[in-house]
């Protein structure tokens, strides 16, 4: 049954298509072929347009098919839409939208031009990285829902994303400390070769007129180092102080600030040696990791942006007979919803008509489809795979389990940093004692006959010595290198914080679905019982968007590099059982066994795993098994992190069995199933209370309140959810593999905070008994203090041979 | 070496290199940055239609602003 055709290109997607689907059309003696409606009208609309150059730019680049976009455009007019979306301005609307479907500069150009020709938009200006659009318009000319019909109307979809949240926040917070940053290191790199100068002068000799000129040249530099870059320590020590707290800033803050005030005072008085170079270095490395930490940060909020706009604002409400798109806040106790395939359920409630398979992985993790029918309790966050459905809404949207689950995570967000607390409590104790060691100071040698103004230079030399490099730098070097190492391996630190954390968890709690498991099914077994043309096989499965079929789609592709698309006839979708179809005057069938038996075709298979059975005219031609297979690497991966002495436990919201055979396969002992998301969030906390440092990792909805309550949460990078939000540290290449270099780098990071914190006290320990006796002589101070940054640095550089050493 | 000298040199280098860093800062301050792909590939779709529609675009803008003062 192997087609003869040769195949075709489309005009406008330049695909290739059988010949016999084609549309044909003859235009100006040309010959064209489109492989749908949809693509043949945006060809026509083009041309009409005068844009037909479009295609010229493309070049042979292909594109999606126009698919017919569902017409639900009046929702865009809404005002619970208008309000979370637009801002409006001097009569003008703006709004931010993500443009889908662009593939190239060229598909940008077509968008913006259109947008552009348009009455009544003042401005559009898509965004050629992230393909994220301004558009500003005068609502008296074009709605909003015409607008996105212009961008539907050439094959792309346009939805709208709350850009005031997150992304205009920390975009803004982003470009302004990158500017402090700049400054601060612009000002570094001259004030090091100046000092370089003096450095060489103190040895060899400089007169007194030279030095004071590089002098007034590092004041120059240092002083907008200090309140620029430095202005956010002032900030944080101001915060700290209002709320009767001495923290790290404030020993930075004032550890710079004395040295500062002392320099400008030896620079004036012509004594001594001045400490620019210290002040402008101290607080450019410093704050270059909180600049680290502030990009982590924008690369989670970055990949939440498409999520949110996943989850529902409007849902179909059928009100006497009449259907409606009402807000969600809307929806009353009681009224009739109705959902369509593919949609995400926003308020639960309880099936009133049809019947379907739900994907509930994001709620309960359950990785196969769960078939629903007549009084069946829906619970939001689902999503209806393969039918239209009628329920009637059981709680309002406030009640709802998607939004408790979100307003929990708020509310424990809040509520988060125990280990901030502490260290920065001991920071704080230990500025305390320095400032009141450097009073003393002052008090002790001006009673014992020595001039006010010498004792006051001995006691700032105390905290200029105690200060800077010592415990400003150990901390964040070690973890900016940390970071940085993380990020290559595809771990994304939200703050260099949970390293620390993280090195001292004593247990990890893992998540099945997703987590150690790939979260989709998978096809594990094929028998094959007669010849056939697999094109056909394709073309059903490629109908359906079931998980079951399209991990078949996918294991076809992988066999046959250019499978086939035939057109069926009367394809029908039997909810969670099969699908059946015409080809040829063949009836053809895909299914469960059930689904088969209820067709009465026979067939012998036994296996305990989810099974597909392919069948034409009652023939059972092959099968297939399908499972939700092991992530590469998770058993070596869980060997090796117990080895390192971690306690590891499964926790699932599957079924007994399922977890069970995981649990083996991997080598885990300890496993929690049938677990509901605020089970998993009580064994977390149960363990909390035995004194364990608690690790979990996880990937759904599910997951996330669990995440939220343990010590360190990581989500998997693969997933669309709030987890990414509630998570100290992203995964991004969504491998298990990585948990176990997250564990030794982690533990890594932090014996070498350890080392150098060690290091920096004995430093700190010697030269403020020196300098309290005032034997600080400069040169001893400033080199002294050179020397100690440069091995905290090189000490926290080794952690980069980590990953080296194999 | 002459003082004066000296300070010259000083005052010239680091004057050159603040002023190259203003330059910097003020192109990221009006998002020349935010798009890096926007100026090369943009490029390639320059042509006479196009600045057409460009001017066309701002003038609906200068007729907004005209309107709202």
């Amino acid at each position: 049954m192997q087609s003869l055709n040769k195949p075709t290109i489309c005009n406008h997607c330049h695909l290739e298509f059988d010949n016999e689907v084609m549309i044909l059309e003859k235009l100006d003696d040309r010959q064209l072929h489109f492989c749908c409606k949809g693509c043949q009208g945006v060809f026509h609309l083009l041309k009409d347009e005068g844009l037909d150059i479009f295609y010229d730019k493309v070049g042979s680049k292909t594109l999606h098919p126009v698919k017919n976009r569902e017409h639900n455009l009046a929702k865009f007019d809404l005002d619970g839409f208008a309000k979370k979306y637009i801002t409006k301005n001097n009569n003008l609307n703006k709004i931010s939208l993500i443009i889908e479907g662009i593939h190239c500069s060229a598909c940008i150009w077509l968008n913006e031009r259109i947008l552009h020709e348009c009455d009544g938009i003042i401005e559009a200006n898509i965004n050629y990285t992230n393909h994220k659009a301004k558009v500003v318009w005068d609502p008296s000319v074009i709605k909003l829902s015409q607008i996105i019909e212009k961008i539907q109307s050439i094959g792309y979809n346009a939805y709208a994303y709350d850009s005031k949240l997150q992304e205009d926040r920390t975009n803004k917070i982003r470009k302004d400390y990158y500017s402090r940053l700049l400054v601060g290191i612009f000002c570094t790199m001259n004030i090091m070769w100046i000092a370089i100068a003096q450095y060489a002068g103190f040895f060899t000799g400089i007169s007194q007129s030279i030095k004071d000129i590089l002098n007034y040249a590092e004041f120059a530099l240092a002083t907008p180092a200090l309140f620029y870059t430095g202005w956010y320590y002032f900030k944080g020590s101001y915060y700290g102080l209002k709320n009767k707290m001495i923290n790290m800033d404030f020993l930075i803050a004032a550890g710079t600030l004395s040295a500062y005030i002392y320099s400008i005072y030896a620079t004036l008085s012509k004594t001594g040696e001045v400490y620019f170079e210290s002040v402008t270095m101290v607080i450019t490395i410093i704050f270059a990791g909180k600049y680290l930490e502030i990009l982590s940060k924008k690369n989670a909020i970055d990949s939440l942006d498409g999520i949110s706009s996943s989850i529902p604002m409007e849902v179909t409400v059928i009100k006497d007979g009449v259907k409606s798109i009402i807000d969600t806040t809307q929806v009353k106790i009681g009224d009739l919803i109705e959902v369509k395939p593919g949609d995400r359920i926003a308020i639960d409630g309880i099936l009133q008509s049809g019947a379907g398979s739900f994907d509930e992985s994001s709620i309960s993790g359950e990785s196969n489809p769960v078939y629903k029918q007549l009084n069946d309790n829906i619970t939001s966050g689902t999503i209806c795979i393969d039918s239209v459905i009628t329920y009637k809404a059981a709680k309002d949207l406030s009640h709802s389990m998607l939004q408790s689950i979100t307003t929990l995570l708020e509310d424990s967000l809040t509520k988060k940093p125990k280990i901030e607390k502490i260290a920065n409590q001991i920071s704080g104790y230990f500025s305390l004692m320095v400032l009141s060691m450097a009073i003393l100071t002052c008090i002790g040698w001006y009673t014992l006959g020595v001039s006010f103004e010498d004792a006051f230079i001995i006691s700032i030399s105390v905290i200029v010595i105690a200060c800077p490099c010592a415990l400003g730098l150990a901390t964040p070097v070690a973890t900016l290198i940390g970071v940085a190492v993380g990020a290559k391996k595809g771990i994304l630190f939200k703050s260099s914080a949970h390293l620390e954390t993280m090195a001292k968890a004593t247990t990890i709690v893992l998540d099945k679905t997703g987590t150690i498991t790939n979260g989709t099914p998978d096809v594990v077994g094929f028998k094959q019982k007669e010849d056939f043309d697999l094109n056909i096989l394709y073309s059903l499965v490629k109908s359906s968007s079931h998980p079951i079929s399209k991990a078949i789609v996918k294991w076809i592709e992988k066999q046959d590099l250019k499978p086939k698309e035939y057109i069926l006839n009367d394809i029908k979708n039997i909810e969670a059982r099969g699908l059946t179809a015409k080809y040829d005057n063949h009836a053809i069938y895909g299914g469960n066994i059930e689904f088969l038996k209820q067709m009465n075709i026979e067939c012998e298979l036994n296996s305990s795993k989810s099974v597909f059975i392919f069948a034409i005219n009652d023939k059972v031609i092959c099968s297939f098994e399908l499972e939700d297979k092991l992530k590469t690497g998770a058993k070596d991966t869980i060997e090796n992190i117990k080895k390192l002495g971690l306690d590891i436990i499964m926790c699932t919201g599957d079924n007994e069995h399922v977890a069970k055979d995981i649990a083996n396969q991997v080598g885990i002992t300890k496993i929690f199933h049938s677990m509901l998301p605020k089970d998993k969030a009580d064994i977390i906390s149960k363990l909390q209370k035995d004194n364990k440092v608690v690790i979990t990792v996880g990937d759904g909805i599910n997951d996330a309140l669990a995440l939220s309550k343990s010590d360190i949460s990581i989500a998997m990078g693969n997933n669309t959810d709030l987890t990414v939000k509630v998570s100290d540290i992203i995964f991004i290449n969504n491998k298990i593999t990585t948990l176990y270099d997250a564990v030794i780098l982690s533990r890594k990071v932090f014996r070498t905070i350890k080392q150098n914190l060690l290091f920096s006290l004995f430093y700190n320990f010697v030269t403020i008994s020196f300098a309290v006796l005032g034997f600080v002589i400069p040169v001893v101070a400033a080199v002294s203090m050179s020397i100690s940054s440069l091995i905290v640095v090189g000490n926290s550089v080794r952690i980069k041979r980590i990953f080296k050493d194999g | 070496m002459d003082d004066n000298i000296v300070s010259a040199m000083l005052l010239v280098s680091i004057g050159l290199g603040a002023l190259g860093l203003c330059a910097f800062l003020w192109g990221l301050k009006t998002g020349q940055f935010d798009d890096k792909n926007k100026f090369l590939d943009g490029a390639l779709h320059d042509s006479e239609d196009d600045l057409n529609v460009a001017k066309k675009m701002e003038d609906k803008q200068n007729k907004v602003k005209r309107e709202n003062k």
